[in-house]
């Protein structure tokens, strides 16, 4: 989300022949193209998942992990209890983008059976939480699940699908692992997420170069989730919103711990540079435009929770047209006709 | 990042002293955020260096705010330096200081 300028020295080797000297450390927007062979042809190439598995890794390897930790385990816990208001149990679960862990340190055997931990970054699953579900740890990427179909009685991810690049395909894979009559509980960030932070740099950038680039990754609106579960084949869908709001010193203190959190910018079309005159006036911004009262700032991440259920024949189906036994006109007398039903059973 | 993160760890610092240094120029941060704060309003328009004399006082505060043990880079050094009136930011970490040759590799070290 925040890529906190560049920080390494860099001693240019000269260009190989026929490279512009202007192209050095530019990196080419990938734009739309999609990679062939690709079962999606609106797939777009938004993120660098190479450089979000490093940012990861780095962020995983920390002294301290726990001290950015504290977004992730809210959501976790969070995620943990609907799973808990589902009454069922499932023996073999999947957690897409685990990070450390934090779904299941909050599950117990019972409810879950075996967990499946998957994630991009090898470091965070070396570093996982103390949970006493026996888990597998995979490393693969959420659009490429290498599992198989019907596998899994429960699939849950924690705020990770905002970094995929292509989502509609990632949702399919899921559908595609889920047994029939198993249910998926995501929760990702949503629109408004770090508007503070992306009102204050796009002001300060305008005012102090001219023109301003993104900072903050784009998000799905809620309406398009509704759309995406629906075309990945999902049932029952339940989408709701949490607005946590965190307060911090500073701007500077909120880009520290998004990057300790691994969630650094790496969208193609990020500026590699934040130029010191552009963090001073941006930090000033927000500090002015958005402050509390006791002098913090506060950033808000949106979250949206997700649960969609795969198709079983079990499961409640609307009625057919012209099935019905009462009319909507009757609604006034509804205590008669339910004492009625009871005394006919 | 390099490999044993010397230059990173350096520049790490001199950014984690910049809240502390923000936190003394109060009065010229809120100035210049309610400067670019008014141009959102209806009827205004937020140009290049629409707050420039705001920011300049700022940018003069900050600087001013450097605490002792800092590095000559975008601190008390950029008021008597000659390239004084050098204004876009120096935060690559190469040193400002001309390079002056040292020794020839044929004396030895």
């Amino acid at each position: 989300m925040q890529r906190l300028g560049r920080l390494w020295l860099l001693w240019r080797r000269p260009p190989a022949a026929g490279v512009a000297a202007k192209n050095l450390g530019l990196r080419e927007v990938a734009s739309g193209v999609s990679p062939p062979g690709s079962t999606s042809p609106r797939a777009l190439n938004i993120f660098d998942r190479d450089m979000k598995r490093k940012q990861k890794n780095w962020a995983a390897r920390q002294p301290e992990p726990m001290k950015f930790d504290y977004l992730k385990e809210a959501v976790g816990s969070q995620i943990a209890d609907r799973v808990y208001d589902i009454t069922r149990n499932f023996s073999l679960a999947l957690d897409v983008g685990c990070g450390r862990g934090y779904i299941a340190q909050h599950l117990n055997k019972e409810t879950v059976g075996k967990f499946f931990q998957v994630d991009i970054a090898e470091n965070a699953l070396k570093n996982t939480l103390e949970m006493e579900i026996p888990t597998v740890s995979v490393l693969a990427d959420e659009e490429f699940l290498p599992f198989k179909e019907n596998t899994f009685d429960l699939v849950v991810s924690s705020l990770s699908l905002h970094w995929v690049n292509d989502l509609p395909r990632a949702l399919e894979q899921i559908h595609y692992v889920l047994k029939p009559d198993g249910v998926f509980i995501g929760a990702m960030f949503g629109g408004d997420t770090l508007y503070e932070l992306r009102c204050s740099l796009q002001l300060a950038e305008t005012e102090r170069e001219g023109g301003f680039s993104p900072h903050v990754s784009p998000f799905t609106a809620v309406n398009d989730l509704g759309h995406l579960l629906g075309r990945a084949g999902f049932n029952t869908l339940t989408v709701d919103t949490d607005e946590i709001q965190v307060n911090y010193p500073g701007m500077f203190e909120l880009m520290e711990d998004l990057q300790g959190m691994g969630e650094s910018n790496c969208a193609w079309n990020r500026k590699a540079l934040l130029h010191r005159d552009t963090m001073l006036a941006a930090a000033a911004v927000y500090r002015e435009m958005y402050r509390n009262e006791d002098g913090s700032v506060p950033a808000t991440y949106q979250i949206y929770y997700m649960i969609g259920w795969k198709y079983h024949d079990s499961q409640a189906r609307p009625a057919e047209r012209g099935s019905a036994t009462v009319s909507f006109g009757e609604l006034g007398k509804i205590n008669n006709l339910m004492s009625q039903g009871k005394k006919s059973q | 990042m390099s490999g044993n993160g010397a230059v990173w760890g350096r520049v790490r610092g001199r950014l984690r002293a910049f809240p502390g240094r923000l936190a003394a120029c109060g009065a010229e941060a809120a100035a210049y955020g309610r400067c670019v704060q008014a141009s959102t309003a209806p009827g205004g328009r937020l140009a290049k260096d629409l707050c420039a004399p705001e920011f300049e006082a700022l940018r003069r505060c900050f600087a001013a705010a450097s605490s002792p043990g800092d590095s000559p880079l975008w601190g008390c050094g950029l008021e008597e330096a000659p390239w004084k009136d050098q204004t876009r930011s120096l935060h690559t970490g190469l040193s400002v200081v001309p390079f002056v040759a040292k020794k020839t590799l044929r004396g030895g070290l």
